[in-house]
């Protein structure tokens, strides 16, 4: 008995609680990234935002949280019951899984598996499982139109973002994400943003397609498709959804922190800077690029859909494959590949 | 390093074509569409240039095994790349004047003929299963979008399809007959397949392995339409463009039947007990299918379909044999029947009747009057492939049989005689035809100066044949001898 | 030890199922959802066999592309599959005479398997230890070295699928406006305006 507490039910407790640790954190997150992106924006705009409900509207999220959950859960009656239901839940899972192999700080990790980086990749284009599935078992032409231009603006940048990971971890010389992190110590200038500048901005482009978010928010543009794939979902449903895009937006900037902007290390190893927490650093960056997002957001009209698919195939995918050759050009060159 | 580079430039052909492709399609691209006809010649120019380059990289009576053992050069390689390489030039050429009055010329054509030659070049040299799956890839997906070029015609877009499919389907085939060889003896190397049977002199095979071989056999079967997998064979004749179907009977065919070869001979002639039923049952279907199946044709496509079918059966009849003798038939057979083939098909292509082209036989009708030059040359291939002396086609079937009857296959050599002789009766039909019946109409004229080369040049071919055989005689017998060295 | 022989008797299972439901479920999309699941069992498989990089690459390219893509064009396809399988029944003797006839072959085949003394004897590569190199680098030693020649061939033959999909599918549309973004900012308030006087008041 002793022998399989100590065997399986102890790590299963302990890896239930670090779940946890990792899970909780990222849900108030999102919950006040919800609030953050209707503050910035409003001051952008110069208007208040919501600041009623406690205070600074601190008390914003919960109150949309209870609403959503008591809203009733409405099920078209023309709908695939079983897809229309599993959609939200494989949106959000997909969210949290990805969460296992991002590295909070130096040996912070759940799963410090050695392809992280194709992990992450592999979960981050399963996203679009979710949005094609909600917008086809929702019976609805507008659901299905939105997961349509979902689907091929996804599968689009995918590509892009797939070349540009490959110059990363090319210059880093591993799939493992914390040494990834730590082929960028030295300084702010020896990320990987500097030398593969190009890339950053195209990856910070391709994300906000990733992630369905303005400028690319074609799928859900609701002046054109009523806010497209999840038109039809109400209460809990339609909450796992919000949920699971705004987890993925706080994935995609941990994954631009990682790669690009050192992930947990301080931008210079000057003691003070050495002395704050991983991390620290590693929310903060990841708040810049949030910041990032919501400031696009409030910045730029909304892409046409023939305009984003030239830019995606035509722009990004070309520029990218010729980033892979001239890195490992340089790297081979500068006989710093093996 | 240089020992490396040096053996690389065996392969020297293969990489040339490779990059000229690619060089071609960046120039299409650049032109845009008027540059059909530049990017047609520039290829016909590649595949003369390969051929060269095979010739003067040819290792004579040595083998040379390079890229890790998955690429080998020989004799029977330079062989057989050379007729590939000039029978796709040829019908490349033949292609030009129809894909511009069909107004399917577009530069994409002659680069997927250039890569399709390619795959058959690397299953030539194949000396690996993964690489022969390779380079019967690279070819038969260049095919299956060729088939469908006229992708306005039903009938073209349907025998792309229906290629694809089944084509799908025997590669499917071939797979699993490759991973149960894998599976049973742990290699995929042919060289070391072969060794494998080297150490003992009685093999029992396993099971398994003769059901992988058998499989392999399948799926190379179909590639070279012998009976029982031919069913594409009519349908895509007659759906895909006309020099497409030109080219589908001439180069494919010859570059599968090298595979064949290359396969059953190198790797698994310790296993020839085994194979030999098999390639005696598919080329008795082949030759009795053939000769009653095409009696009641009226397209002339179709009706070529089915000869090639013929065809491939009397030349399975040499692989029977399963010896030098056997072998060096099969490559003649194959040399002789490419040049007519050819020939054929450049004869179909000027069957043109007020700007429309016209397939049927009955088209044909007293072409002795109105065309009297094409008729003659039409009832020489006629004649060869039906195997009336001294044209090429007979000395051809005549080596075939000499060497199943050599070999103790006489019910075979009997059964292929017969089928000949039904076969006979439709090739002189369309003689009688062109000769007997009353014109119905003429065709248009001019047909082109370069179709008038090219008939010319395989109806002297055909026809002088048997005044100087000994050059192709020669090669194959080196041939032959390099592919039994392995 | 247990928890893996667990984990894989869950995957394997599960992989089967779904593969069995490929196959017969009424919903093409349905199908479609269950090859999916069939895949990620089988990278799931593999990451238990210590193929991690196999395992990625199998849901990065078969889940989150291909499958994609053949749910797309399930999902707009408006195909009766009851009435394609009106059919069925009458082929169900032969077909399922044949498959007891593949079936037979099987075991006859693997009845007879002799783990080939000269199979393991000639094994190409030696698969190098977990511990000194981890696996998506040593496959990148073998793909990269000993056969590169595959690797450009199987380049050369996406190549061409490139190439047929353009061919057979791209049509110049000569009636489509396309968007000139130059001559849209060099426009001009002169060359597309025209300021016209009203003359205002009495009915004139």
């Amino acid at each position: 008995m002793v022998e399989l507490w100590q065997g399986y039910g102890l790590p299963a407790i302990i890896l239930v609680a670090q779940i946890l640790v990792v899970v909780v954190p990222l849900l108030v997150a999102v919950a006040y990234l919800t609030l953050a992106e209707r503050r910035i924006i409003g001051a952008m705009q110069l208007r208040k935002g919501p600041n009623v409900v406690g205070a600074f509207g601190l008390l914003q999220p919960w109150a949309d949280a209870v609403k959503l959950l008591f809203k009733e859960t409405v099920i078209p009656s023309g709908a695939n019951q079983i897809v229309f239901i599993a959609a939200p839940m494989v949106t959000f899972t997909l969210s949290l899984m990805a969460w296992a192999v991002m590295p909070f700080g130096d040996g912070l990790v759940l799963a410090d598996i050695n392809v992280g980086i194709m992990y992450l990749f592999a979960i981050s284009s399963l996203g679009i499982y979710g949005i094609i599935m909600a917008g086809w078992a929702s019976n609805s032409k507008y659901a299905f139109l939105g997961a349509l231009r979902s689907g091929a603006q996804m599968v689009s940048y995918e590509v892009a973002i797939g070349f540009i990971i490959i110059t990363v971890l090319l210059t880093a010389g591993s799939l493992n994400l914390s040494d990834i992190v730590l082929a960028q110590s030295g300084g702010f200038w020896n990320w990987f943003w500097l030398p593969h500048l190009p890339m950053f901005v195209i990856f910070f482009a391709s994300i906000l397609a990733e992630t369905n978010r303005s400028p690319f928010d074609l799928p859900e543009a609701e002046a054109e498709l009523v806010a497209g794939y999840n038109v039809e979902y109400s209460s809990m449903p339609f909450a796992l959804f919000f949920l699971g895009e705004y987890a993925n937006m706080i994935l995609m900037s941990g994954l631009t922190t990682v790669l690009f902007l050192g992930g947990w290390l301080p931008p210079a190893e000057i003691g003070f800077l050495t002395l704050i927490p991983g991390p620290v650093w590693f929310a903060l960056k990841v708040a810049f690029v949030l910041f990032c997002f919501l400031w696009v957001r409030a910045t730029f009209p909304r892409y046409r859909y023939d305009q984003l698919m030239r830019l995606g195939w035509k722009v990004f995918l070309p520029l990218s494959l010729a980033w892979v050759v001239l890195t490992a050009g340089v790297l081979v060159y500068s006989g710093s590949l093996g | 390093m240089p020992a490396e580079i040096g053996f690389l430039s065996m392969a020297a052909p293969e990489i040339f074509m490779a990059c000229a492709a690619m060089l071609l399609l960046m120039g299409g691209v650049f032109l845009g569409e008027r540059s059909a006809r530049l990017i047609t010649w520039l290829s016909v120019a590649t595949l003369l240039m390969a051929a060269l380059l095979v010739l003067s990289v040819a290792p004579g009576e040595s083998r040379l095994v390079l890229l890790s053992d998955l690429f080998v050069t020989d004799s029977f390689g330079v062989f057989m790349k050379v007729l590939v390489l000039a029978a796709s030039a040829v019908t490349l050429i033949m292609s030009l004047g129809f894909n511009e009055r069909e107004q399917i010329a577009r530069f994409e054509y002659p680069i997927l003929v250039v890569l399709a030659t390619l795959g058959m070049m690397m299953m030539i040299s194949a000396n690996d299963l993964i690489a022969l799956y390779m380079g019967l890839e690279l070819q038969s997906l260049a095919l299956y979008v060729v088939a469908a070029f006229h992708r306005d015609s039903l009938r073209s877009t349907e025998a792309g399809l229906k290629y694809f499919v089944l084509g799908a389907l025997s590669s499917g085939m071939l797979l699993y007959g490759c991973s149960l060889i894998y599976g049973f003896l742990g290699t995929t190397n042919f060289s070391d397949i072969a060794a494998v049977f080297a150490g003992e002199a009685d093999v029992t095979p396993s099971v398994g392995l003769v059901v992988g071989l058998v499989f392999l056999m399948v799926g190379l079967a179909f590639k070279v339409s012998a009976f029982p997998f031919h069913m594409w064979t009519p349908d895509v004749y007659e759906g895909a463009p006309t020099p497409v179907t030109a080219f589908f009977a001439a180069a494919p065919k010859l570059a599968a039947v090298a595979l064949l070869l290359r396969v059953l001979i190198g790797p698994f002639q310790g296993l020839a007990g085994e194979w030999q039923q098999v390639v005696v049952a598919l080329s008795i279907g082949s030759m009795l299918l053939a000769a009653f199946a095409a009696i009641n044709q009226t397209n002339i496509k179709r009706l070529m379909a089915y000869s090639g079918i013929g065809h491939i059966g009397y030349a399975l009849v040499g692989l029977a044999a399963a010896n030098e003798a056997g072998v060096r038939a099969v490559l003649i057979y194959m040399a002789i029947y490419l040049v007519m083939v050819i020939g054929t098909f450049c004869c179909i292509l000027c069957m043109r009747n007020g700007g429309r082209m016209v397939e049927g036989i009955d088209d044909l009708k007293g072409l002795a009057k109105t065309s009297p030059g094409m008729a003659l040359v039409l009832a020489i291939f006629m004649f060869s492939m039906a195997g009336i002396p001294p044209l090429a086609g007979f000395f051809g079937k005549l080596y075939v049989f000499l060497a199943a009857l050599n070999a103790g296959l006489y019910a075979l050599a009997i059964i292929g005689v017969l089928a000949s002789v039904v076969a006979a009766f439709y090739y002189v039909r369309i003689v009688k035809v062109m000769y007997f019946d009353e014109p119905v109409g003429s065709f248009d004229r001019p047909v082109g100066r370069e179709m008038v080369a090219v008939q010319t040049v395989t109806g002297l071919m055909i026809l002088l044949f048997f005044l100087w055989p000994g050059p192709l005689l020669a090669a194959a017998e080196a041939a032959v001898r390099a592919l039994f060295a392995a | 030890m247990i928890i893996q022989a667990l984990a894989f008797y869950l995957f394997s299972a599960v992989a089967i199922a779904a593969g069995v439901m490929v196959i017969s479920a009424r919903n093409p999309v349905h199908s479609v959802l269950f090859l999916i699941l069939a895949f990620f069992n089988s990278a799931a498989l593999f990451v238990l066999m210590g193929a991690e990089f196999l395992a990625m690459i199998l849901v990065v390219v078969y889940v989150g592309a291909v499958a994609v893509l053949f749910l797309f064009v399930v999902m707009m396809l408006d195909i009766n599959f009851v009435e394609l399988r009106q059919g069925f029944l009458q082929y169900l003797p032969v077909g399922t005479l044949i498959g007891i006839i593949l079936l037979l072959e099987l075991v006859l085949i693997f009845g007879g398997w002799v783990a080939a003394p000269e199979a393991a004897a000639n094994v190409a590569i030696e698969i190098p230890p977990p511990a000194e190199l981890h696996n998506s680098a040593a496959l990148g030693r073998v793909l990269y070295t000993k056969y590169i020649y595959l690797f450009q061939a199987a380049g050369m033959i996406l190549l061409i699928a490139m190439i047929g999909a353009i061919v057979l599918t791209l049509r110049a549309r000569p009636d489509v406006r396309r968007q000139r973004i130059a001559s849209q900012v060099a426009r001009r308030p002169e060359d597309v305006l025209e300021i016209k006087k009203v003359p205002s008041g009495g009915a004139g």
